[in-house]
């Protein structure tokens, strides 16, 4: 090739523009920023908790959800009188209520006077295995008798901060600081710091809010009697986020009863109850709005008339009746001020729990009509049941929502518990002095206000402690640490979305299927049927956003209403020609049906162009009518925690942003081609969209049968890689570590992108498809020796070892430590008596920087104050490791001595046989040989293969996509092209084949990809053209270093004497009972025996061939070939060692007394004589007596010894028949 | 400035009233700035310096030799 069109050639590597960026990180910005833009939705919605959130204020007034939360606590009332009429009443009326709550940014304490620098960065608590928190404040404010405000500030203690949120000092800052506050250039952030370790609160999938759902569940039916198993349902959201689910159940005798809870139980009140509270409705009100002129319709009259008539009988008829009512009977639960009234108690329960998305009660009274109409429609199945499964009717939990809701929990509670304990000190006759501020500071020291401590807690374990539930279905597994095992794993973390742990118990399967609403939200992992969250666990798809800012909406019923929107309080509204239009849960209008997809056509035009200020995000979902569908209606939605992703807008050609709810009813096309005229109304940006990040780094895989893309997508999780470009700085209990990673050469255009090159994940590999060793059968690859010896696939370990002294047995809990790091007096440090200790550990105690360690190896020395003695950590992994780094962990305030260490052991793990390797396309293998270089075959240019593989992996797996990964790997590695990969680029008519074959005609190669080659052995050429190409290995963490498991004798359990389990207790693998049938089928009995019997517990035992005793073995002290002689001369019987069975003879010599007894009677008895040895043989006495001395060894299993034993202490004799 | 909490130990007769823990310096590098630190036993680990409260320990400067097989 000329020089000067070599200069022309555009780099494809961009080797040196990465390297340039690593060296020389940029300045301003960060160096990939797609990075930072898939963990948005975390971060946002935690910046959300804040007034200086930086979001858009949308309709609200930008106060953070905090703030939002505070106001909806409002306040608690107390009384120093205890309401009774002989006293003085109630007496003082004190309100206590919280202000405001501040959270600062982590900061050094106080205490602290050396610092330079006063903030805390993410690195120091991951390093110093600490949280990083910044402290929180609130306002606690009160008024004393005369109407006084008074108030305080209070500590909360530290509140766990997310990283690279507005409350974190790395917010804002360039990859090039980023780097120097000992980040990763790319720190995205999103999570928590606790403890060290890096958690974040997974997304979590939970019912649409505010949107009415029928359901039909035959388990209503068993709420109770006339209860049926038709339902409506709706999950209504606060502007804090906090929700209430509200359903409406349908009872046999037509009326409806409205469920809700509250403190986690659960309450029914009669609809119609509700209906006449909120707006004094009258029946004829009532029927009307149900009716909405549907007279016809016999079977909703029929069910209104029964309504309105069942509601007779509680003689309620105004309003004010039906709120007094309500009051009283909730009186009790609600914990309102004593002194309101009862109508005020229901006007609250109303506000609070009915329908708390929408403040005017006419909005709530219109959308509960909405509700039944909804419901009896349902019931009369001109409607079908919604499904709750569906993405179209779920949203997320956003990780900031869920931690706003438990601060707002949290305030709550200490406002109740400040209550509480006035109430209690009043009843309890303590003198209560409103007036006297000493009272209240006391008061206040008997009530927790560590909010911090609690969300630590929650971060640190996922569980929630929440006395409402906070209408969530679970209560622990929130929350999952960023394991940094590989780059991909890492970033799959942040896109991961629960379905939730509820299901994960349910028996059926639907809730695990993967439906076609999910195109483009969802994109599934892990499909093995023996995972069990299948399907449960999804990832977002590598477009999907999820909203985090709430939208300007407040104008659109106007904008509405003037383009033909019927609003919603005119009077009569024919209910049969009009569907209803609801914005964010609220009855907004009504309009015909050409109306309103007229409406719904204008809505997407004007939010795609940006006219009448109509935002992008929001969602317009045209339900039109059909014949038991689902219910029709207009529904748009403005809030937040949707699920978004962009599309392009066929009729004007912009961009829009499609969600859940309405893409059910829209026809995308994939790809330009397939647009169909009159039908596509918008077409995909990208075809592989769909698609998660990780299925996006899939090179080909439209060419792959679809599974195997899915255990790539599993198997890129677990490989050997790059976890992170700080290692120094990370404290990770165990990380992996590729050396010798490289950038494959056929990559995705995604790749790029993602920014996968800075964490290079795999090696390319020369790869021949050819049956050659025989040592490749069953998914065994080999690998070519010197390919090892040069480094291929060389792995480390990382492991973190963390000694603190205040762990250590023996540590005081005093104030001061009693144990210190360094070498005592009693260590001899030199001449030829030094202590051995000194070949790994310095003087101060800790491990020189570099020291081989191996098993049993001191890691760290102390001096333990109370014995003067010093005392070692030993190394207790088996394995060789080297020491890493030392740190010493000071603590908060930098005030105390050395008490913590961390130190980082390295492992070198070179490739062996038993590694697991991998392509990305599913076609996993371990390594069975390292075959030598001279014995591989060799092509006709003198290639060799790094890795052989069997061509026997290819036809039932349906690779296609490694096979063309092969073809391109080579042609690049030709031309030093870095090829495209990008899925859905090649098609029937331009073939893959075609492209990269005639690029490896240009390098010189077979069309095909296949070459003659010779044996390594006998240089002879191979009758068949070998398949030969690169592909981009991986080698998995699953090593057999960290598996394999082998005994011959090892330790057993005492108690059995069987060999003990576990690989970590050099333990043996069970030998089962499946494993057991298999022998007995063979016929092997032998082998069965060696396994069960001679391997395991084998033991001889004594049984006693009279009664069949085992346990009743006793010994004469008699020497061999001697007999004992009893009290009545008699020759006590006994085996040759002197061995007897107790009970035997026992029983026979009882049997002897009795004899002698009946004899006595006439004849005296013989005087007692001392034992007589004599030296026969019992064999050989004459008329030996049977009884006690005959007794055999035989074989037995050890347990069996043990289990005679335990039946014997139950009263079991257990008798073995010796024949 | 100095606070040597524990100076002197709660001693045990054992080793009689002179004992006294050794105070060597050692040397090491505070994770933030860097800088060179000598830390005796029982001082508190905060870097002279810019007031950090990690340090890192130093390579040793002893000949390490591994048999390469």
């Amino acid at each position: 090739m000329p020089d000067a069109e070599r200069t022309l050639r555009k780099p494809t590597f961009n080797t040196l523009a990465r390297e340039e960026a690593f060296r020389n990180p940029p300045k301003t910005g960060s160096t990939h920023s797609i990075l930072n833009e898939f963990v948005a939705p975390h971060i946002e919605s935690f910046n959300a908790l804040f007034d200086d959130s930086g979001l858009p204020s949308g309709d609200g007034d930008g106060r953070g959800l905090i703030s939002l939360g505070i106001a909806d606590i409002g306040e608690r009332v107390v009384f120093d009188g205890d309401g009774k009429v002989d006293n003085r009443g109630w007496g003082n009326r004190m309100r206590i209520w919280i202000e405001s709550a501040t959270i600062a940014r982590p900061m050094v304490p106080d205490k602290d006077k050396h610092s330079s620098n006063r903030k805390v960065f993410p690195s120091e608590a991951r390093e110093r295995l600490t949280s990083y928190r910044g402290r929180m404040t609130i306002k606690l404010c009160w008024t004393d008798p005369h109407g006084q405000r008074h108030e305080m500030p209070k500590d909360c203690g530290l509140v766990p901060i997310m990283v690279r949120s507005v409350r974190c000092n790395l917010r804002g800052m360039s990859s090039a600081e980023l780097v120097r506050k000992h980040e990763e250039p790319e720190e995205f952030g999103g999570y928590f710091v606790i403890n060290g370790n890096e958690r974040l609160i997974r997304y979590l999938i939970l019912p649409r809010r505010n949107h009415v759902i029928s359901l039909i569940r035959p388990t209503f039916a068993n709420r109770g009697p006339s209860y049926t198993q038709y339902a409506v349902q709706i999950r209504c959201v606060r502007p804090d986020q906090t929700a209430v689910t509200n359903s409406l159940h349908y009872l046999s005798n037509g009326s409806a009863m409205l469920r809700f809870s509250w403190r986690k139980q659960e309450y029914v009140i009669p609809i119609m109850l509700v209906l006449k509270a909120l707006v004094s409705a009258s029946d004829k009100e009532i029927f009307e709005g149900v009716m909405m002129q549907d007279y016809e319709n016999t079977f909703l009259t029929d069910r209104v008339e029964l309504l309105l008539r069942s509601f007779k009988m509680f003689t309620l008829s105004t309003g004010d009746q039906c709120l007094e009512y309500l009051g009283d009977k909730f009186r009790v639960v609600l914990g309102t001020p004593e002194d309101w009234t009862n109508a005020a108690v229901g006007a609250w329960l109303i506000q609070k729990l009915v329908l708390v998305h929408l403040n005017n009660p006419r909005d709530k009274y219109r959308m509960l009509l909405f509700m039944l109409r909804k419901l009896y429609a349902a019931v009369s199945s001109s409607c079908c049941a919604d499904n709750p499964d569906s993405p179209q009717h779920q949203e997320v939990l956003l990780p900031g929502s869920l931690y706003s809701m438990i601060i707002k929990e949290r305030l709550e509670e200490t406002l109740n518990q400040i209550r509480n304990t006035i109430t209690i000190d009043v009843r309890n006759g303590v003198t209560v002095d409103f007036n006297d501020k000493k009272y209240f500071q006391k008061v206040l020291s008997k009530v927790s206000f560590d909010i911090g401590a609690k969300l630590s807690n929650f971060l640190a374990t996922g569980n929630l402690v929440s006395p409402t539930g906070l209408d969530l279905q679970q209560a622990s597994g929130f929350t999952i640490v960023a394991e940094k095992l590989n780059w991909q794993r890492y970033i799959s973390h942040f896109r991961c979305i629960h379905r939730g742990a509820f299901f994960a118990e349910l028996k059926t399967t639907t809730v695990r299927k993967l439906l076609p609403e999910a195109w483009g939200k969802l994109s599934m992992s892990r499909p093995h049927p023996r995972w069990i969250p299948c399907g449960l666990l999804n990832h977002l798809s590598r477009t999907c956003r999820i909203v985090t800012a709430p939208l300007t909406v407040a104008h659109i019923p106007s904008v509405l209403a003037a383009h033909g929107m019927t609003q919603s309080f005119t009077p009569s509204i024919d209910g049969r020609k009009n569907l209803c239009i609801q914005l964010d849960g609220r009855v907004i209008g009504w309009a015909r049906p050409a109306v309103a997809a007229q409406l719904a056509t204008n809505l997407r035009i004007w939010k795609t162009e940006g006219v009448n200020e109509i935002p992008l995000d929001l969602e317009i979902g045209l339900v039109a009518e059909s014949r038991g569908g689902q219910y029709p209606g207009l529904f748009l939605f403005s809030t937040r925690a949707r699920m978004m992703r962009p599309v392009k807008y066929l009729a004007n050609g912009r961009d829009d942003q499609v969600g859940p709810f309405e893409q059910v009813y829209m026809d995308i096309a994939c790809t330009p081609e397939e647009i169909e005229v009159g039908v596509s109304t918008h077409v995909e940006h990208n075809p592989t969209n769909f698609l998660s990040i990780l299925a996006n780094l899939t090179p080909f895989s439209d060419f792959n049968q679809s599974p195997r893309n899915i255990y790539q997508c599993q198997m890129g999780k677990q490989t050997m890689g790059t976890p992170s470009t700080a290692l120094q700085h990370r404290t990770d209990n165990k990380l992996y570590r590729l050396q010798t990673g490289q950038s494959p050469v056929v990559r995705p255009a995604l790749h790029n992108t993602y920014a996968m090159d800075s964490f290079p994940n795999g090696t390319n590999a020369v790869v021949a498809v050819i049956s050659y060793t025989g040592y490749d059968m069953e998914d065994a690859m080999i690998l070519n020796k010197s390919a090892h010896e040069r480094g291929f696939a060389y792995g480390t370990v990382y492991k973190a070892q963390i000694i603190d002294l205040k762990d250590v047995p023996g540590a005081s809990k005093a104030a001061l430590p009693t144990l210190h790091f360094g070498l005592g007096r009693d260590i001899q440090r030199h001449g030829d008596k030094a202590h051995y200790c000194l070949d790994f550990v310095d003087v101060d105690g800790l491990p020189y920087i570099g020291t081989k360690l191996s098993a049993g190896d001191p890691l760290a020395a102390y001096i333990d104050d109370t014995t003067g003695r010093t005392r070692f950590v030993k190394y207790k992994g088996d394995e060789m490791a080297l020491i890493d780094e030392v740190r010493l962990l000071g603590s908060d305030a930098g005030d105390s001595e050395l008490q913590k260490i961390h130190i980082t052991l390295r492992i070198t793990r070179s490739p062996v046989i038993g590694d697991k390797f991998s392509s990305r396309h599913g076609q996993k293998g371990v390594c069975s040989q390292k075959w030598p270089a001279i014995d591989m075959p060799f092509s006709e240019s003198g290639m060799q293969p790094d890795v052989i593989i069997n061509p026997h992996a290819f036809p039932s797996r349906m690779t296609i996509g490694m096979l063309v990964e092969s073809m391109a790997g080579k042609a690049g590695s030709m031309h030093g092209l870095a090829q495209d990969a990008t899925p859905f680029k090649f098609t029937e008519e331009d073939t893959a084949i075609e492209y990269f074959g005639d690029q490896l005609l240009a390098a010189g190669y077979n069309y095909y990809g296949n070459e003659p080659m010779y044996s390594g052995i006998t240089g002879q050429e191979f009758a068949a053209d070998i398949y030969i190409g690169v592909v981009y290995y991986q080698r998995l963490r699953h090593m057999v270093l960290d598996k394999f498991q082998v005994r011959t004798t090892g330790p057993v359990d005492p108690v059995t004497r069987q060999p003990v389990k576990g690989r970590k207790r050099a333990g043996g693998i069970r030998f089962g009972e499946m494993e057991r049938d298999a022998l007995l089928a063979h016929g092997t009995s032998f082998l069965l025996q060696d396994r069960l019997m001679n391997c395991s517990d084998y033991s001889t035992a004594w049984v006693c061939r009279t009664c069949g005793s085992l346990i009743s073995l006793g010994y004469e002290d008699i020497s061999l070939g001697e007999v004992a002689m009893g009290a009545s001369s008699a020759l006590r019987p006994s085996g040759p060692g002197g061995e007897y069975c107790r009970v035997c003879r026992a029983a026979a010599e009882q049997q002897d007394e009795r004899e002698r007894q009946a004899m006595a009677t006439g004849q005296a008895v013989p005087p007692p004589q001392a034992d007589v040895r004599v030296a026969i043989s019992s064999q050989h006495v004459l008329g030996r007596a049977s009884k006690g001395g005959d007794l055999d060894i035989v074989a037995v299993p050890y347990v069996f010894r043990y289990l005679c034993a335990e039946l014997a202490s139950m009263g079991i004799a257990v008798s073995l028949a010796v024949t | 400035m100095s606070q040597q909490p524990n100076s002197n130990p709660p001693q045990t007769g054992r080793y009689g009233a002179g004992f006294v823990p050794p105070k060597e310096a050692m040397e090491y590098n505070c994770a933030d700035c860097g800088a060179t630190n000598e830390i005796k036993s029982r001082e508190p680990i905060r870097c002279r310096e810019c007031g950090h409260r990690i340090m890192y320990k130093k390579r040793t400067k002893r000949m390490v030799q591994f048999e390469a097989r």
